[in-house]
């Protein structure tokens, strides 16, 4: 399939704008999307598979009288079927009901400037360099323990670009690379088994260490065998990224965003000003981290992207807010309308949501527990009330800590707490920040979090 | 050295409108790759899909939705290794030259196999499934469509005055997939699933609560005659208000009667997954239980995609192969897997018609379909009448499972059982344990059988059905944010 080059991107989303107001939409806006992925999976210790695919589309998002339609089509070829999904997105619009809080597309602005997002190097890889890279991080993985088995894992890159015109006159355009290589391990000895365990890096610029994944996964896994379960009761835990992600995504994430307070749906309503963490908690969304995952000049309406404080030192001071939420506060986007490519409408999501580190190294974090968990991962997170941020989780795989230190892993541990509880009672962060997608932190230590056990 | 050429595939170039052309198309494109490659096996999935999505934020129209997905996944094996297109485009020269690059990668990949990857071998079908919906959700207007989300956002919202949030997803599919493989499988069908997902959240006094419940159904809108927009609100909005007088848990081990809602999921999460041929080859606590016994003598596993109109179901998979119903565990005994034609290979096995692809931009993986608990013979008040402290877990809030067999169940909707009869509300509750530890604990199943669509994740998202009958536990590890 040919690819697209950006300015024809562009052109294609300016003409389905122009069709819709001839066709007599009051606003229109398009959004065209391309993406060309390459992938070589890993399964079982083996390469498996390899992959290329190509995926692109307009989505048109049309206004009349307040009411919002939408079409997409991932077939672009011809004109008329630009047309189409124009005329769909009308007649979309015409059945829908007019909604009184909509105040208007995102006027023009410039984009913003970002670092990091886009490396050549990425975009010239072949096929068969991807292959070494699996071998590596394959060959990593097996030399380091034998007890560890690769289980799956890959490694993937991708060329992405978008565009953005509407009837304000945006016209808009970035394009970025992304790059990862993950895998998946566990530990086998006699007939323990070990939950899996699972290391990656995931970089906007070609700057991934197949080698360091490969035995840091096997290392995992092979400290993770001879588990033991442990008593009921409170104690410090020690959350790394991946667990801390898993309970953020559908907790403090969505309490932040404008659509969750408006509608009544986040503890954070009427609460900026006021103490919501930790002091030494501090949380931006970072539209513009150096080589964020989610670093782009604008987002998925045509605003730029900005850096907006969240918390700081434990104090409330923003939300996050898309052209509607913004609109409907009499406020300005923060650049927050988040798009899942071309098949939907913007909403209000987080871009780098960036928990600033703080200066104690991953052993002293350790080393100041008496009794806890250190917790690589948690099970069942989506199970989580999101409203009210309760969470009752595994543990797996964690360690025990006794006295400053690791002793052993632990088997079937369940967490239970309320996310927003867990915030006021952080009481150490590392200074091993990490980004782990949309989020970018280091390890943090809270007080008194209830495990089951026995 | 390329493994074809395929400047020298003189065909015409278009995009497609009949799926006649298509079929054709697709049969040269498998021809003239399998004569010019060296690629031992070659596939052609094409879809040409039409989606309706509607979304209500407390009766507001966020937006109406309509969208076209066409395109084609094309799979190639050289040298026992896996090569995977995918293209949103359906003509001869797009899917030729896909298919060239993937053999190409393919082959560069297969220098570091050291076992190449074989199929099992199977009936090469010629079908043309049509779909016979009473009413055909393509067929009517979107207007309906909102309309019917309207009425169920007016339920919610109508139910109580606590009631602080409601969101209503509409989504339908509607479309034909094609199927031809140079084995001679050449299957046409049509496919159509209706969605519709409600969530409420209610507040008084500090708590928060949340409720969801979900529609799903491969049969046609007709679907909404039985589930009622009151129906499905009411249950919705009912369970956010019972809710906000709930307590939590104790934490600790308690005997417990699971929902069919409940079993489905516990059955889904901590058993089906772990019974997917590819996760028990990659060493889930299954590996070496085939023929074993894993559960108790009440315990017989299903997973069905026969099940008319139910949401897992379909005629063949995506790899050509009819979907059947699969005897997982037989009076607590493993006695068979889901498998692709890849793990049924390795399985010396039939494949079970579990490869699924969720679209055209992704591989089929292994897949379950209606996943349930076969029933016995307790009424509901036979299962809670010994049981002197315990919990009933009515309805679920989501799973997940670990290949080491440990699984977690959270659960919206729990009541305490006091003396063998139902108490006080439970909130955010949630199961987990040891699978296998705990289906030696399942001591008595329900009789009344219910299947409840969910949409699982696996990397790609999948339509299934999970449910059973109620299932008494004699004991499992109860936790609460208490």
């Amino acid at each position: 399939m040919v690819v697209l080059k950006q300015e024809e991107m562009l052109s294609l989303a300016e003409k389905a704008v122009n069709i819709a107001v001839k066709k007599g939409a009051d606003e229109a806006e398009a959004f065209v999307f391309q993406g060309l992925n390459t992938s070589v999976g890993i399964e079982r210790g083996q390469i498996a598979r390899t992959s290329r695919t190509i995926d692109r589309g307009l989505g048109a998002r049309i206004i009349i009288n307040k009411a919002v339609g939408f079409s997409y089509t991932n077939v672009l070829e011809s004109e008329a079927v630009i047309e189409d999904t124009v005329l769909r997105a009308l007649g979309s619009a015409k059945a829908s009901k007019p909604d009184k809080d909509w105040h208007g597309l995102p006027a023009k602005k410039p984009p913003a400037s970002v670092k990091g997002t886009f490396d050549r190097r990425i975009e010239e890889l072949h096929s068969e360099d991807l292959v070494k890279t699996a071998s590596a991080m394959l060959d990593a993985a097996e030399k380091t323990d034998k007890r560890a088995f690769p289980i799956e894992g890959g490694v993937g890159s991708g060329c992405l670009s978008m565009t953005i015109a509407n009837s304000n006159g945006v016209a808009v355009a970035d394009y970025g690379t992304i790059i990862e290589c993950s895998m998946a391990t566990i530990g086998r000895e006699g007939s323990e088994v070990t939950p899996e365990c699972f290391e990656f890096n995931f970089e906007r610029r070609y700057d991934i260490n197949p080698e360091w994944v490969g035995e840091e996964a096997a290392r995992l896994a092979v400290s993770a065998l001879k588990a033991k379960k442990i008593e009921t009761k409170g104690v410090s835990v020690i959350f790394t990224q991946f667990a801390l992600q898993q309970l953020l995504y559908f907790t403090l994430i969505n309490a932040v965003k404008a659509d969750y307070v408006q509608r009544n749906q986040s503890v954070f309503k009427n609460k900026i000003g006021m103490k919501v963490a930790s002091e030494n908690v501090t949380i931006y969304d970072d539209g513009l981290l150096d080589g964020g995952i989610r670093t782009w000049r604008f987002d998925g309406e045509g605003v730029p992207q900005q850096r907006t404080l969240i918390i700081e030192k434990g104090f409330l001071r923003n939300i996050i807010y898309d052209n509607y939420t913004a609109k409907k506060e009499g406020k300005e986007s923060t650049g927050n309308g988040a798009r899942a490519g071309y098949l939907s409408t913007p909403n209000v999501d987080s871009t780098n949501f960036h928990i600033l580190p703080g200066d104690k190294s991953a052993e002293e974090l350790i080393s100041e527990v008496g009794e806890g968990l250190l917790v690589y991962s948690v099970q069942g997170a989506h199970s989580s009330n999101p409203a009210s941020g309760e969470f009752s989780v595994v543990a797996a795989p964690s360690w025990k800590i006794k006295d400053g230190e690791i002793v052993h892993a632990v088997k079937g541990a369940m967490l239970a707490g309320n996310i927003f509880q867990v915030l006021t009672h952080i009481s150490g962060l590392g200074d091993n920040e990490r980004k782990t997608g949309q989020l970018v932190a280091p390890w943090v230590l809270v007080e008194n979090v209830k495990v089951i056990g026995k | 050295m390329p493994l074809l050429n395929y400047s020298s595939l003189k065909l015409e170039i278009s995009i497609l409108e009949g799926t006649q052309r298509l079929k054709e198309v697709l049969v040269k494109v498998v021809d003239a790759v399998e004569q010019k490659s060296g690629a031992e096996y070659v596939e052609v999935r094409a879809q040409q899909l039409h989606k309706t999505m509607v979304t209500l934020k407390e009766g507001r129209v966020e937006a109406a939705k309509q969208g076209i997905e066409n395109g084609a996944a094309l799979r190639v094996l050289v040298k026992g290794t896996w090569g995977f297109a995918s293209v949103g485009a359906l003509d001869v020269k797009t899917l030729s030259s896909a298919i060239l690059d993937a053999s190409k990668m393919a082959e560069a990949a297969s220098s570091r196999r050291k076992a190449p990857i074989k199929l099992a071998q199977t009936k090469a079908f010629e079908d043309n499934v049509a779909l016979k919906p009473r009413k055909d959700p393509s067929k009517i207007p979107i207007e309906d469509k909102i309309s019917t989300a309207l009425a169920v956002n007016d339920v919610i919202l109508g139910f109580d005055k606590r009631v602080r949030s409601c969101t209503v997803n509409y989504l339908d599919l509607t479309g034909t997939t094609c199927f031809i493989n140079n084995e001679g499988a050449c299957i046409e069908e049509g496919k159509l699933y209706v969605w519709l997902g409600v969530g409420a959240t209610a507040k008084e006094e500090g708590v928060f609560t949340f409720s969801r419940e979900s529609v799903g159904s491969t049969s046609g809108y007709e679907v909404f005659d039985v589930e009622t927009p009151e129906k499905i609100g009411q249950m919705t909005a009912k369970r956010a208000i019972e809710q906000l007088r709930a307590k939590p848990p104790r934490g600790g081990a308690f005997p417990v009667v699971l929902g069919p809602n409940v079993v489905g999921t516990f059955v889904h999460e901590a058993f089906g997954h772990l019974a997917e041929a590819d996760l028990t080859l990659s060493g889930s606590v299954l590996s070496d239980k085939l023929g074993k016994k894993v559960a108790s003598n009440v315990v017989t596993f299903y997973d069905d995609g026969t099940i008319k109109g139910a949401f897992g179901s379909f005629k063949y998979d995506d790899e050509g192969v009819p979907a059947q119903k699969t005897l997982l565990v037989k009076d607590g005994v493993v006695v068979g897997l889901m498998h692709n034609r890849e793990t049924a290979h390795q399985f010396n096995a039939k494949p079970t018609g579990n490869a699924r692809a969720e679209d055209f931009r992704v591989e089929p993986i292994i897949r379950m379909r209606n996943t349930f608990i076969e029933p016995k013979n307790y009424s509901f008040e036979e299962l809670v009448e010994d049981i002197k402290f315990g919990y009933y877990l009515k309805s679920l809030r989501g799973g997940q499972a670990n290949l080491d067999g440990t699984f977690q169940v959270g659960i919206q909707e729990a009541y305490e059982i006091v003396s063998g009869e139902l108490g006080e509300p439970v909130s955010n509750a949630s199961i987990s344990g040891n699978t296998l530890e705990t289906l030696f604990k399942v001591d008595a199943v329900g009789k009344e059988f219910e299947l409840w669509p969910a949409v699982c994740g696996k990397g790609q998202s999948a339509f299934v059905c999970d449910g059973g009958a109620h299932t008494r536990v004699k004991e499992v590890l109860v936790g609460g944010s208490a």
